[in-house]
């Protein structure tokens, strides 16, 4: 899967869950989801479940944190290296 | 998908009752009265490996996988009477143990996990403050950074193991301006530590021989040597303790409640009224029919949610719904087993009342059941 169809699939996921009714092209690297509020404690958990099951990665626990996840682009590529 | 037990898990089953029985459950009635912490039977659990069962052999533990650690907290739960003793052993592994196996740099694996594995140390998970707990990351313990160390302060409550712990694996903001990503840290904090004090020991409902008391930190200067994981990566740290947690201590309860269906069956089959045996009445057999029926659900759920948390993937959801079913059913069929034996039931001699007690806190510690069917809700995207 290329860097653009995990990103599309992901962004997908985030903005249906998260953020219901945006516009999923608005969900760029811009938007700070864990310094903004977007990725709570239980919605994060969830991201990663949803990480790991769609594309078979594991992600330990001290991975998933604000420098992991704070935007689309280093989610991305956290599944990216993960998943080569 | 293969339910039966191996046979190494069948037989250390089977030696860890044989062990509670004879060594642990002797005196479990008395140190209940006395509100007694039972060092001596801690020590024994610490030689048999109990307090270090998922830990690898070269840091001192058994070396098991999770679904074998639930097995063998089962059969602690079935044969050991004393239901804070279980507690405590469970509250040191997998909120505080774990942590250290799974984060853990190596100078610190090397420095706890042998002696905690073995029961020589005694450590305390401490988050919960007097503030609230379920809304664990609204903490206000604080850790500034101070040159190579952090300075702590705040207090933290309903911590077990506290009073007698030698060593706390302490969850503080060094972030205001964050909490469950990037503003909370761990930390092993130990005993000596100035500025570390224990605060009152509380009395209790029940598990009461597990000591759980208050810890306060005064300025405590807390080297940055004794971060666990990352600054600021507490969180999720402390998620997967707590999914540990409410996955393998509840394991225990399954075997809780096999014990308490042996005994409401054994009563119901002997106990004579009206010219009958009790479980010839419908409204006891049933009753037993039920206890029986959440025993086999809790254990195929403890199972499957235990073999997820070997696969190192998130099991959020499956502890919740592990957790929450489990402790409840607890709950029920020691009430059950109290109404079934009548007024022995309600006597200290036959320790069913125990039991019960005991099991209340279930509901409770590890996130209590509304908070276990928010999280559940979360999931589900509501
Ligand atoms: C036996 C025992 C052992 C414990 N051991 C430890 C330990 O080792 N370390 C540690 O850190 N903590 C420990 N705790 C603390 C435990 O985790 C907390 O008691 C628990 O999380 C609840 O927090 P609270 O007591 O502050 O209740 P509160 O958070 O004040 O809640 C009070 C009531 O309100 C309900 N409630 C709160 N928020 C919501 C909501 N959003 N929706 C619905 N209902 C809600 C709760 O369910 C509860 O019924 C222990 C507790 C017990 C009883």
């Amino acid at each position: 899967m290329s860097n653009d169809q995990i990103k599309t699939t992901i962004r997908e996921f985030i903005v249906k869950e998260f953020l219901p009714g945006e516009d999923p092209e608005d969900l760029d690297a811009s938007v700070r989801l864990v310094s903004d509020g977007i990725l709570t404690s239980l919605a994060s958990l969830r991201l990663v479940a949803f990480l790991e099951e769609r594309f078979g990665v594991t992600l330990e626990a001290h991975e998933v944190d604000a420098d992991h996840l704070d935007n689309i682009d280093d989610i991305t590529a956290l599944v990216a290296e993960r998943s080569r | 998908m293969d339910f039966n037990l191996s046979e190494d898990q069948r037989l250390l089953k089977d030696e860890i009752i044989r062990f509670a029985k004879a060594e642990l459950s002797p005196g479990a009635r008395e140190r209940d009265e006395l509100h007694q912490f039972p060092r001596e039977q801690w020590d024994k659990c610490g030689e048999m490996g109990l307090q270090g069962l998922v830990v690898p052999p070269e840091y001192g533990g058994s070396g098991l996988d999770a679904l074998s650690a639930a097995t063998a907290l089962e059969a602690l739960g079935y044969g050991c009477d004393d239901g804070g003793l279980v507690f405590a052993i469970c509250a040191h592994l997998l909120a505080c143990v774990v942590p250290i196996w799974k984060h853990g740099t190596e100078a610190q694996k090397q420095r706890y996990l042998p002696d905690l594995s073995k029961g020589r140390l005694i450590a305390v998970n401490a988050m919960t403050e007097p503030a609230g707990g379920s809304d664990a990351f609204a903490m206000s313990t604080r850790a500034v950074a101070d040159g190579d160390h952090f300075v702590v302060n705040g207090a933290k409550t309903f911590s077990s193991n506290g009073p007698v712990a030698d060593l706390a694996v302490l969850y503080a903001n060094t972030n205001p301006d964050k909490a469950y990503l990037g503003g909370v840290t761990a930390f092993l904090v130990e005993r000596d530590t100035p500025g570390f004090i224990k605060g009152q020991t509380f009395h209790k409902m029940g598990l009461r021989s597990c000591a759980i008391g208050e810890l306060v930190f005064e300025d405590a200067r807390v080297p940055r040597s004794a971060v666990l994981g990352a600054v600021g990566g507490g969180g999720p740290i402390f998620a997967q303790s707590m999914e540990w947690e409410r996955v393998c201590l509840v394991a225990a309860h399954v075997g809780t409640m096999q014990r308490l269906l042996e005994q409401a069956v054994d009563y119901a089959r002997t106990r004579k009224v009206f010219g009958k045996r009790i479980g010839e009445f419908q409204a006891v057999s049933h009753a037993i029919a039920d206890m029986k029926v959440r025993l086999e659900a809790s254990r195929l759920l403890v199972y499957h949610a235990a073999s997820r948390l070997s696969s190192g993937r998130t099991v959020g959801m499956d502890a919740s719904i592990t957790k929450l079913f489990v402790s409840e059913a607890l709950v029920k069929s020691a009430m059950d087993t109290v109404q079934i034996l009548g007024g022995y039931g309600f006597m200290t001699e036959y320790g069913v009342e125990r039991t019960l007690r005991d099991a209340v806190g279930g509901t409770i510690y590890s996130g209590t059941s509304q908070m276990q069917r928010n999280i559940i809700a979360g999931w589900l995207g509501l």
